[in-house]
């Protein structure tokens, strides 16, 4: 263990630690000892200058505010670089499997409260996610932020943004409950600025207090979880043993976490702030929220109840898909009916947040009953569907950001016939859309597919509760893949294709080259995992690993860089890289075939069909609106839709103009918040009236009540 | 070499004959209604003319409207490639994918089909795209649910995995389930091939038309490709209602060239079966309403799903 003693003399605020399995590790392989000190030693210095540069990107932001350009470019500078090497140490964490680094930054005379930074598998992957999406989404801003030179203060935005990210990082790597609290805090606010930074536009605002409210209430819950948890253990450590925890406890705080978490990750029913603060915040920034810090209560699931607590029920799990099912379902429904491009990739993160939830439920149930393989697959498609997501997802956020750029409108209503205007834009839009429908060739397939394997894999005749849920769950996913691909097709025609319904879609241009690269690399990695995905479960499966102790990649297909995903001992098994090869084979064969006997290619342009009328014009091209309508009314008890139809002007047979409205809201604002907002302001008002009187001898009297109280506590307690 | 018999065996007993299929279905439907009826080659003809013939392209269209007629016909065929027409060539034969890869493959051909129709910015083509989006996402849980059950009972998620081992002679599945999964899968394939009574092909009045009203735009060569690539999906669906649920390739004693010859005549006469059955059906409704589709989706939702239950829940064993 010399090692140690050398490293430390490097820096002396680092204290390695290594967890059980790689001290055995480590004593094996003790003439290696040098090597592996050094390589976490490069991870240390790695992660704490990527955070050191995420602050410092903050310092510039505020000093150099006044010259935009400078700002502009510098900041997005340092988070690129930042990415980089926050890529770098989690890639190292990750590959060497069971690595686990702390690192000690510093302490406080409060107690609990000291800076330790926890970095293991699970923390890597995350941040891995982060610096992934924090790369291309800094790119993307260099060119994005332009549009705010003059208008806005592009300092302060840029000081928001480095140190939301430093916030997301501190959340995934934090070691001690009372830290990770104090980050998720700052990642809550940090974001609620963001979200209100286009302040003047009232929606903004309304969308911020409810993002903030509904984030407050999920964190309350949260901290007084904690508390519980360390009225029994007496410690906020993260990575320490629940085993003092009674039975009865660890229910009420399972509960109590998933609530806390699922407010973050906007699962239904309580995703209701989640459509309105997306939105609202810059694209830069939505593709960040959407593509990770709703993630960050993935990770908390996964680390504090899964880790920390232990699956002790199967209702758990259950509890977890039956939320999944309800979100992919109602989300992708809901996606339908938005016209706000923003609004609807909103809810589409709703879907995706309910599919990472199927999977990881069943990897719940599946530990929990003792098949740790299947469980660790589902764990795994959990997790790389998390992934997934964040990439399609954050990518799609930019595409939206980039129509938003050229058109200044987020209504896709007033698009249209932007694949002339802006070709690499819709080029990568339509892969986003592919990948988010999970369909083949893309990313969002692999990761459905697991998820649908390791259900296939549960299902055993004789549990007959379960098995229902599941297939329920199958027939959700299927579903809302089916709906989503109808939404894509629906924001994707309206918007890209067919003619510009307004002179803004017209007259639109393609965006700068740094938003365009963006996007492109974005879109590169979807393909990339979508064809050769073996690779992407390969690293997840060693987290899942260094978690559960299980591997499902011993049961998928060998060799390191194949294209196959398998599982022996089912005999499933796909290789994406080959469908595609004979999708684009046969493809080719086709054009061959149809040159041979329909000889060379004529073509005449003419205009459409316009029945005979002779003035196709882009107003009686099909709208979003009418598109989801058949869908709105197969499923109007979720929707509650209601026309209104106004006459207006000259006879009541011809009038001059006709105001045709349509509405649709969401069951749960309608039925749920609504009525708890109208009681809990109708209560604060009697409240108001009896309590807060206004009359000192009344305010005397409760502090005398309260003072007998804390006595008889203190007496008797 | 298996590889490669089994490549070629698919490629032409589904690209050749898919046409005749129709064809079949329409002379049957026309001699129910006294008529003479197109001869049933009638189809190759039109392919034939319509290669030949110029294209006529809309102006407001953009590459997705030329591409799609590609796009639609090479996922057809190869989603037919995953599905084994005779299951006696020798294990692992077929292309690396399942019954979830086949329905994604599908699902590629029809989202570019939908969006085509979006691209010529006319109200046809958006108002076929909406439909079509409907009735797929309401019958993707039925065939979802039923071929999962199917994959459940065989073991394996793989199309010719599981056509293997239904048509093993010792293995079959039991009866009440296939009953279940023939009549969910009979209504899966009337609604993804666009038929009566979900929709209607041989009409072009707007109220009526799904598939038909999103390639109303096309012509030549493009169109061409969407009605042959319609055939062959159509094709490649009933090959997998008939080699899943009447497995006669278990009955062949014989080996070698012999026996997969024998087992195409039995799967001719199989899908010829299949064939007359869905024209029956054509001839003997009337088309549905859209929204009384959502029924018959649920019909077929519940069938797969009390097949489900039927196995799994009230117990069974393994094949």
């Amino acid at each position: 263990m010399k090692h140690h003693f050398a490293i430390a003399r490097f820096d002396k605020s680092i204290i390695l630690y290594y967890n059980e399995k790689a001290c055995g590790y480590l004593q094996q392989e003790s003439s290696e000892g040098m090597d592996i000190g050094m390589e976490v030693f490069q991870t240390v210095v790695l992660l704490k200058s990527s955070f050191a540069l995420l602050g410092i990107a903050a310092v510039i932001a505020l000093i150099a505010s006044g010259k935009q350009k400078f700002c502009n470019l510098s900041v997005n500078m340092i988070c690129i670089v930042s990415s980089i090497l926050m890529m770098a140490a989690s890639g190292f964490i990750i590959l060497s499997e069971n690595q686990f680094v702390k690192i000690h930054i510093f302490d406080t005379a409060i107690p609990f409260l000291s800076l330790e930074l926890a970095v293991d598998g699970l923390s890597a992957l995350f941040l891995l996610i982060l610096s992934i999406l924090v790369f291309c989404i800094s790119v993307y801003s260099i060119g994005y932020i332009s549009h705010y030179f003059g208008k806005r203060n592009v300092g302060l935005f840029y000081f928001l943004y480095s140190t939301f990210i430093l916030s997301m990082a501190l959340v995934f790597t934090s070691s001690n409950a009372v830290f990770f609290y104090i980050s998720w805090e700052a990642m809550s606010v940090l974001s609620y600025f963001l979200v209100i930074f286009e302040s003047e536009i009232e929606k903004n605002q309304k969308a911020g207090i409810l993002y903030i409210v509904m984030t407050h209430i999920g964190t309350a819950f949260l901290l007084i979880g904690f508390m519980i948890s360390y009225s029994f253990t007496g410690s906020f450590d993260i990575t320490g043993s629940s085993q003092a925890i009674p039975e009865g406890a660890k229910n009420i705080i399972f509960i109590l976490y998933l609530l806390g978490f699922c407010t973050k990750a906007g699962a239904i029913p309580v995703h209701i702030w989640l459509p309105y603060a997306h939105p609202a915040a810059p694209s830069n920034v939505s593709a960040l929220m959407s593509g990770v810090m709703i993630k960050t209560a993935i990770y908390g699931l996964v680390r504090f109840v899964m880790e920390f607590l232990g699956v002790q029920h199967t209702w758990w799990g259950v509890l977890i898909i039956v939320i999944g099912v309800l979100s992919a379902f109602l989300g992708v429904a809901y996606a339908l009916m938005e016209h706000d491009m923003k609004r609807l990739l909103a809810y589409h993160s709703v879907e995706n947040i309910g599919i990472i939830l199927i999977g990881l439920g069943i990897s719940f149930i599946s530990f929990n009953g003792g098949n740790t393989i299947i469980g660790s697959m589902a764990l795994t498609a959990s997790l790389l569907h998390t992934l997934n997501h964040a990439l399609f997802k954050g990518g799609l956020f930019l595409g939206a950001g980039s129509i938003h750029y050229a058109t200044h409108t987020k209504d896709i209503e007033k698009l249209g016939g932007l694949i002339r205007t802006m070709p690499v834009t819709a080029l990568f839009v339509l892969c986003f859309s592919l990948a988010i429908s999970a369909i083949i060739p893309f990313n969002g397939f692999v990761s459905e597919w697991l998820t649908f394997l390791s259900i296939f894999t549960y299902v055993a005749p004789g549990q007959a509760g379960i098995n229902i849920i599941l297939i329920i769950a199958v027939a959700t996913l299927g579903m809302a893949g089916a709906l989503a691909a109808a939404c894509f097709v629906k924001f994707y025609g309206i918007s890209f294709l067919g003619l510009p319904r307004t002179n803004q879609a017209a007259e639109a241009r393609e965006v700068s080259a740094p938003m365009n690269i963006a996007m492109g690399i974005i879109g590169g990695i979807c393909l990339l995992i979508g064809l050769l995905p073996m690779q992407a479960i390969r690293t997840i499966d060693k987290v899942t690993f260094s978690l559960t102790g299980a591997s499902s990649v011993t049961q998928l297909g060998q060799g390191f860089i194949d294209p196959w995903i398998s599982l022996d001992n089912t005999g499933s098994s796909i290789s994406p890289a080959e469908i595609f090869a004979a999708l684009a084979v046969v493809s080719l064969l086709t054009l061959i075939a149809v040159r041979i006997i329909g000889g060379k290619y004529l073509e005449r342009r003419y205009g459409s069909w316009d029945c005979g009328f002779e003035a196709l014009n882009p107003r009686m091209q099909y709208t979003a609106t009418g598109f989801s309508k058949p869908i709105k009314i197969v499923f109007r008890i979720l929707f509650r839709p209601s026309r209104k139809t106004e006459l207006k002007g000259g006879s009541r047979y011809q009038p001059d103009e006709i105001e045709y409205t349509t509405t649709s809201e969401s069951i749960f604002e309608k039925y749920a918040y609504r009525p708890a907002f109208q009681q809990i302001i109708t209560f604060s008002r009697r409240a108001k009236f009896f309590v807060q009187t206004g009359k000192i001898h009344n305010y005397l009297i409760y502090i005398f009540i309260a003072v007998l109280a804390l006595m008889a506590y203190n007496r008797f307690v | 070499m298996n590889y490669l018999i089994y490549m070629v065996l698919q490629i032409t007993v589904i690209i050749v004959f898919a046409p005749l299929i129709s064809g079949v279905i329409r002379k049957i439907k026309a001699l129910s209604q006294k008529r003479k009826g197109a001869p049933v080659f009638q189809m190759y003809y039109d392919l034939h003319k319509l290669f030949r013939k110029t294209s006529v392209v809309s102006e407001t269209s953009s590459w997705i409207f030329k591409a799609a007629p590609y796009v639609f016909f090479s996922t057809a065929v190869t989603a037919a490639l995953l599905v084994p027409v005779s299951t006696l060539i020798p294990q692992p034969s077929s292309l690396p994918g399942d019954f979830i890869v086949m329905v994604s493959v599908l699902a590629l051909g029809r989202f570019f089909m939908m969006l085509a129709g979006l691209d010529t910015g006319s109200t046809f083509g958006g108002m076929g795209s909406s439909r079509e989006a409907l009735i797929s996402s309401l019958i993707e849980p039925s065939i979802l649910v039923s071929l999962f059950t199917i994959a459940l009972i065989t073991g394996s998620t793989s199309l010719s995995r599981i056509l293997f081992v239904v048509n093993s002679s010792e293995n079959q599945l039991p009866l009440q389930v296939s009953i279940l999964i023939f009549l969910a899968l009979l209504v899966i394939i009337i609604a993804e091939t666009a038929r009566i009574p979900v929709d209607d092909p041989s009409t072009h009045l707007e109220l009526t038309m799904v598939h038909e009203a999103m390639i109303l735009e096309y012509s030549g060569r493009h169109l061409a490709l969407m009605e042959y690539g319609a055939a062959v999906k159509q094709l490649t669906l009933i090959t997998l209602l008939v080699n899943i649920l009447l497995p006669f390739d278990g009955m062949i004693s014989q080996t070698g060239m012999m026996a997969i010859l024998l087992s195409l005549l039995f799967y001719a006469a199989k899908v010829l079966m299949a064939a007359v059955l869905i024209a029956l059906i054509e001839i003997n409704c009337v088309k549905l309403k859209l929204f009384s589709i959502p029924n018959l989706a649920a019909l077929a939702f519940i069938l797969s799903f009390v097949a489900f239950l039927q196995f799994f829940v009230l117990g069974g064993n393994h094949v």
